[in-house]
């Protein structure tokens, strides 16, 4: 067991543990650091991997921008009363956990006892993938037209976004 | 970039829309009450798209570094995303202008929509497949929700989008696996290596999430339930938008990954399409039954015919192949149509969509009430109208594929289904009422549902008129 | 071009749609009116292009077969597969049809412009009629089983909506259930008679499926050309078929509906209840005879049902009254000859009598329609008498047919019905009881046709001078009379037999169509014999008794027709009541199936078992609504559990079962 096993099961136990306690927690502002701390673990766990340009996005745009959206907003609709967001445990509430309990065994199922075959990548090859100097290489020879076509995703949530949140049309 | 440029002129249906719609968007921002341009650019943006789809339909070439396969395939369902935008917008603008709410974002999302579809049909890389998704659905979500006054709008546009990002979630995750265990996300890897992974299991759970993710997009059964809570509360336009052209696109990826990268007849998997079509053609159908909203009404009865066409990619063979394709585009035309219909008789306030608001309607109003009729014999499957033929082919498929079973489940539902399709029928034409449209549909919006009428007929009578269409490019 | 084809069958549907969707706006009768007659008109110019061509050409040139498109396909093409495309087929027996039917049908187009004139249903009329050809083409020329089945259906259509074309109005429903009923109902019955034949159709096509895999007639007939003489499945294929053929031709036992029928306007019985649908079980077992060919014991039936109702159908034409009444017997007359000829293998035979018959029942109904109309709607040949003076080109023309169809020579019927005549002696599957039957039928048929003819134009004027202004009829329903007289006439030259130093040639020109099944049958051509000189001499001199008789009886001995009326009552009762065949299907099918389904089907089954299954479904798709509304309840997140669910099963049975 090297040094990178260990790291990975240690921050994969804190990232799983982050985020039972995040939709767990009562208070939302509670929850939202919880998030901030699974994303970290997102991002080291991205960095085991040798994906580092992968772990830096993760952490400026997931635990910087978004979360700061996140909390801003949780700020501006000044959730009072935190029990609305946490109902009595209810008939439906056991149906969907017994459901995500048998989503939960079977993937574990498939995951520990069904050996799946994977192609190996060597090491090398797999650090050089996760620098930035080939992704930025990839993304503008091999995948420009799936880069492309990002940006007409961007564009068109960019209209649908002010077309619903705008506070007077015309 | 001598390549590229090849590329940009391969895919020219794809990019010329593109075009269209970033200059839709400026001239809408360039200053007010510039809807009218709008719309006029994106019609005729989508008829020229729909001209150069129908000229590539003989050629297939792969472009930009074998993400995208232009021509064929992705022409054939080019058209019909085209028509069913096309119509879309016709019919949105009476719409729109009923209730003064016209506004150019409206028609640009829609062209936008157009864009992500005919990028999930020509997609042979996951990659731009599930971009192509994204883009359409991001689109569907505004235009669902784009009566923000609405209540009933704004409901069914969360929760469109929140059971989309959920399932878009699966989609990623299958993507992952399959990425995985193959190795690369392009369709040919995978067609390549699919022998060899078929029966890994982390391939299979991958595939799974594929399923799910589709048949959301589908709307069959299990993943249905937003279906007709978002059909009825959507615009009426863009419910018929959705019934056609999404529906439409997500079988296009749907067979573009099952039956093109993999190679499913006989396997565990085509059971477990086959289940969800079961499921989709008794639950879309019974249930279809005891609505009294029209639109929900044939939101189920969008879900039962998700369920006779997941019935050909259960039977995977090229009669399935086939029968999807036929079943599509005359499935667009009939239900464009039928929702035109509906859109003219229905009041603002979101009144006169239920059965008895159209006792008395042959009456007042004969054309109409005859294509209604046509249309709702078409969806019934009755003879001559191309329903039959579009049911003819899934069925036959299936039972080709020893999947009689469900070929027998199909045509007991589609007998279900004949009661409520013609109860409607039978409200215009021996209930006294005097159910009428408030004011005389826009000329243009008739003259294309007239249209829809009467290629319904034709292609019922005439089915090989698409049948050959396919078989340059289908060969499986 | 023979690609030119389709365009015959397209220029009656171009016509029914113009007709069909302007109709009610085109004020004008006469646009109507050569829409409609114009479009049948040029398929019969095309179909003579067609022909003439075809003369020229060597007999093995002269089929093809003109696909217009694949209608349903399976794509794979494999042998088991079901393909049938909309598909024409244009050979020496379909244009022979094609001619008939489109150029009788133009004739009597152009008589309706007279005919119907004024009434307000002039454009569906004429729509109806296009329609009708434009069917009937489907039928004779289709290439296939299931092509020509929609035009079997399709002219069944058009009769039903013609025959009920005066819905408002009621007809003489003669001796069964005395007194009158709406023509409707007469479309009715015969819509549903029809409909049990094309049961048999249907059945003897799913058969035929079975046994060959295929409905087109080039795959069929290959197939069936192979086979051995005999066996069960032919025979009850050809049966099936047959009875087909009964119901649209109007044979024992399903010939009840064409009396009725002549509920419809005049021009409707002589096109569709005379000279083309009728004809459509002939021209079905004909195209099939190499099917019938393999099932001598099916030809047997046929040959016998056929004389049977020849002789039939001719006792009962002797004592009724009504002009069309007459008429629609001696068709079923007709067409028994027709079916004895098929069953005694003479199939060139046959269809030379369906085209003659075309030519003087076209004729002599159209005559009968120029009649009811100067006499307002009378249709009782007992209220005429002596209107030769006041109509004499009818009168002409109307003789003339009389002649014809009596078996005169050198008119048209004689050749063709001494040809039936001589091969139901000579065939080795005839007989000479068949031959006699045949020649009384013959020697009845002469005494009618003179009884309707003396009653209705010559004699004492029995009709109310007062109401009754006779006229002779306007230029386009004469002309119609004219040309078809002159065909009467001469149309017989094309099958004047060898006996009597013809060519035989439409024989010899249908020759390649029926060799198969003559070879099959092992029918050798025969050598003049001196017996057919005397049967013919025989038929000719019971053909002139019958016509001698009729003159005798109504012209110079009128009081014998009502002494033997009382001295012969009993038969007089049983022919004028049409042998109580009416009455008997009421009482063996009508009215139990009405007992059965108030008792056990409406009570017993419809109550008790399928009201309760609807009800039950009701029920249970109420139950299923109830509990799937109960999980849309429009809460987003029971819709991602329910969605969950569907994964959890969906992976269950992926990887784990």
């Amino acid at each position: 067991m090297n040094v990178e096993t260990i790291f990975f099961y240690l921050l994969g136990a804190v990232f799983v543990g982050s985020a039972l306690m995040m939709v767990t927690r009562r208070n939302p502002v509670i929850a939202a650091l919880y998030l901030i701390l699974n994303f970290f673990c997102l991002a080291g766990i991205y960095l085991t991997l040798h994906a580092q340009f992968i772990a830096v996005i993760q952490i400026l745009v997931y635990a910087g921008a978004i979360m700061v959206l996140f909390v801003f907003v949780i700020m501006l609709l000044n959730l009072s009363d935190e029990r609305r967001l946490s109902e009595a445990i209810s008939f439906k509430k056991i149906v969907a956990g017994g459901l995500s309990v048998a989503l939960l065994l079977e993937l574990l199922y498939i995951f520990v006892y069904r050996k799946t075959d994977l192609p190996t990548l060597n090491a090398e090859r797999s650090i050089e993938i996760g620098t930035v100097e080939s992704i930025g290489r990839h993304l503008f020879t091999k995948f420009l037209f799936p880069f492309e076509v990002t940006s007409i995703l961007l564009l068109a949530a960019i209209v649908g976004a002010v077309v619903l949140a705008k506070r007077r049309l015309d | 970039m001598e390549t590229l440029v090849a590329d940009i002129w391969r895919s020219t249906p794809l990019v010329l829309l593109t075009l269209v719609g970033l200059i839709a968007l400026l001239v809408e921002g360039s200053g007010k009450g510039r809807a009218a341009a709008v719309y006029w650019i994106s019609l005729v943006g989508t008829i020229a798209s729909f001209v150069l789809s129908f000229l590539s339909l003989n050629t297939e070439e792969a472009a930009f570094n074998d993400m995208i396969l232009q021509g064929g395939y992705a022409a054939f369902f080019g058209m019909i995303f085209t028509a069913s935008a096309f119509g879309t917008l016709i019919l949105s603008r009476s719409y729109l202008r009923r209730l003064h709410t016209e506004r150019g974002e409206f028609y640009v999302l829609i062209v936008f929509a157009a864009i992500g579809m005919m990028l999930m049909a020509s997609a042979i890389d996951l990659i731009i497949l599930f971009l192509g998704i994204e883009v359409m659905s991001i689109c569907l979500y505004v235009l669902v929700g784009f009566l923000r006054t609405k209540l009933t709008a704004n409901e069914s546009a969360l929760k469109y989008f929140l059971l989309g990002a959920f399932t878009t979630g699966f989609l990623l995750y299958g993507i992952a696996l399959i990425y995985g265990t193959v190795g690369s996300t392009s369709f040919r890897a995978i067609s390549a290596a699919f022998p060899a992974v078929s029966n890994q299991p982390l391939f299979l759970l991958g595939a799974a999430m594929l399923v799910i993710a589709f048949s959301f997009k589908v709307a069959a059964v299990p993943f249905h339930m937003w279906a007709p809570d978002v059909y009825e509360g959507a615009p009426t336009p863009i419910t018929a938008f959705m019934s056609t052209g999404t529906k439409a696109a997500a079988f296009a990826a749907f067979v573009g990954v099952f039956l093109g990268a993999f190679q499913i007849a006989g396997s565990k998997l085509s059971e477990v399409i086959a289940l969800a079509a079961a499921a989709s053609m008794i639950i879309g159908n019974v249930v279809a039954i005891s609505q009294s909203n029209l639109k929900r009404m044939l939101a189920y009865s969008s879900i039962a015919h998700a369920g006779y066409m997941l019935s050909g990619i259960s039977a995977a063979n090229r009669e399935g192949e086939t029968g999807i394709l036929f079943y599509l585009a005359t499935y667009t035309l009939m239900n464009l149509g039928a929702f035109g219909v509906l859109s003219w008789v229905e009041q603002k306030d979101d009144t006169k969509l239920t059965f008895d608001d159209y006792a008395g309607f042959s009456a007042q109003q004969p054309f109409l009430a005859a294509l209604l009729s046509i249309f709702l014999f078409s969806l019934a499957g009755i003879p001559p109208f191309a329903g039959f033929f579009g049911k003819y082919y899934v069925f036959l498929a299936a039972v080709k594929a020893d999947l009689t079973w469900l070929a027998i489940i199909g045509v007991l539902t589609s007998v279900v289904s004949v009661y409520y399709y013609l109860r409607l029928v039978m409200m215009m034409y021996f209930q006294p009422g005097g159910a009428t449209v408030e004011e005389p549909p826009a000329q243009m919006a008739f003259i294309a549902v007239t249209c829809a009428a009467i290629l319904v007929v034709l292609f019922g009578i005439y089915p090989s008129l698409i049948v050959d269409l396919t078989k340059e490019f289908l060969n499986i | 071009m023979f690609s030119l084809a389709p365009a015959i069958v397209f220029f009656p549907l171009l016509g029914f749609l113009f007709l069909g969707l302007l109709g009610p706006r085109l004020k004008n009768e006469r646009l109507v009116g050569i829409v409609g007659s114009g479009t049948v008109g040029l398929s019969f110019l095309v179909a003579t292009a067609i022909f003439i061509e075809m003369l020229g050409l060597p007999p093995e040139q002269r089929k093809e077969i003109i696909q217009l498109f694949a209608w349903i396909g399976t794509f794979t093409g494999t042998s088991a597969s079901m393909n049938v495309s909309v598909a024409y087929q244009i050979d020496q027996l379909s244009i022979v049809m094609t001619l008939i039917v489109t150029g009788v049908g133009f004739l009597i187009h152009v008589y309706s412009i007279g005919y119907m004139h004024g009434d307000p249903g002039f454009w569906r009329f004429f729509t109806y009629l296009n329609l009708f050809i434009f069917a009937m083409l489907n039928l004779v020329l289709a290439d296939n089983f299931l092509l020509m089945f929609l035009g079997w259906e399709g002219v069944g259509l058009c009769s039903y909506l013609l025959i009920g074309f005066w819905y408002d109005r009621k007809f003489e429903t003669g001796g069964y259930a005395p007194g009158t009923a709406y023509t409707g109902d007469a479309a009715k019955k015969a819509f549903i008679v029809n409909r049990i034949g094309d049961f048999g159709f249907l059945l003897g096509m799913f058969l035929i499926y079975v046994q060959f895999e295929s409905l087109n007639f080039d795959t069929v007939f290959g197939r069936a050309a192979v086979l051995n003489v005999g066996g069960e499945v032919m025979m009850w294929m050809t049966l099936l078929l047959f009875i087909g053929a009964t119901g649209k031709s109007a044979q024992i036992p399903l010939f009840v509906w064409l009396p009725d029928a002549m509920a419809g306007p005049t021009p409707v019985s002589a096109l569709i209840h005379a000279a083309t649908m009728v004809t459509a079980g002939v021209y079905m077992v004909a195209r099939c005879s190499i099917l019938f060919a393999l099932a001598p014991a099916t030809l047997q039936i046929v040959a016998v049902i056929g004389a049977l109702t020849a002789i039939m159908a001719a006792t009962i034409g002797l004592v009724q009254n009504d002009i069309k009444k007459v008429l629609a017997y001696s068709t079923i007359s007709q067409l028994g000859y027709m079916f004895l000829a098929m069953g005694v293998a003479a199939f060139g035979a046959g269809i030379f009598h369906v085209m003659t018959h075309a030519f003087f029942k076209a004729l002599l109904f159209l005559g009968s329609g120029a009649v009811i109309h100067a006499m307002h709607e009378e249709q009782d040949i007992q209220k005429m008498g002596g209107l030769k003076k006041y109509m004499p080109t009818t009168y002409k023309t109307f003789l003339i047919g009389a002649i014809a169809i009596a078996g005169i020579p050198p008119f048209a019927g004689f050749f063709s019905k001494d040809e039936i005549l001589w091969k139901a002696f000579s065939s080795e599957y005839g007989s000479v009881l068949l031959w006699a039957l045949a020649v009384l039928g013959a020697g009845i048929t002469a005494f009618y046709m003179f009884r309707l003819t003396i009653l209705t134009f010559e004699g004492e004027e029995r009709f109310d001078h007062r109401h009754v202004h006779p006229h002779e009829a306007p230029q386009s329903m004469t002309i119609p009379l004219i040309i078809l007289a002159g065909l009467s006439i001469v149309g017989g030259f094309v099958g004047i037999p060898e006996s009597l130093l013809g060519g035989n040639a439409l024989e010899h020109w249908l020759e390649p169509i029926f060799a198969p099944a003559l070879s099959k049958l092992r029918v050798v051509p025969h050598h003049v014999e001196i017996t057919e000189y005397v049967l013919m001499v025989l038929s000719v001199g019971i053909a002139l008794a019958g016509i001698y008789g009729a003159r005798r009886v109504y012209l110079r001995r009128q009081e014998l027709s009502a002494l033997w009326q009382q001295k012969y009552a009993r038969i007089y009762k049983i022919l004028w009541n049409k042998y109580y065949v009416d009455e008997a299907y009421d009482a063996l099918f009508v009215r139990p199936a009405v007992r059965l389904s108030n008792s056990l089907l409406w009570k017993g089954l419809d109550v008790a078992v399928i009201d309760r299954m609807v009800n039950g479904t009701a029920t249970a798709v109420a139950w299923c609504a109830f509990w799937i509304r109960r999980v849309q309840t429009g809460v987003a997140q029971m819709y991602a559990t329910v969605l969950v669910g569907g994964i959890v099963v969906i992976l269950f049975w992926l990887m784990i079962k």
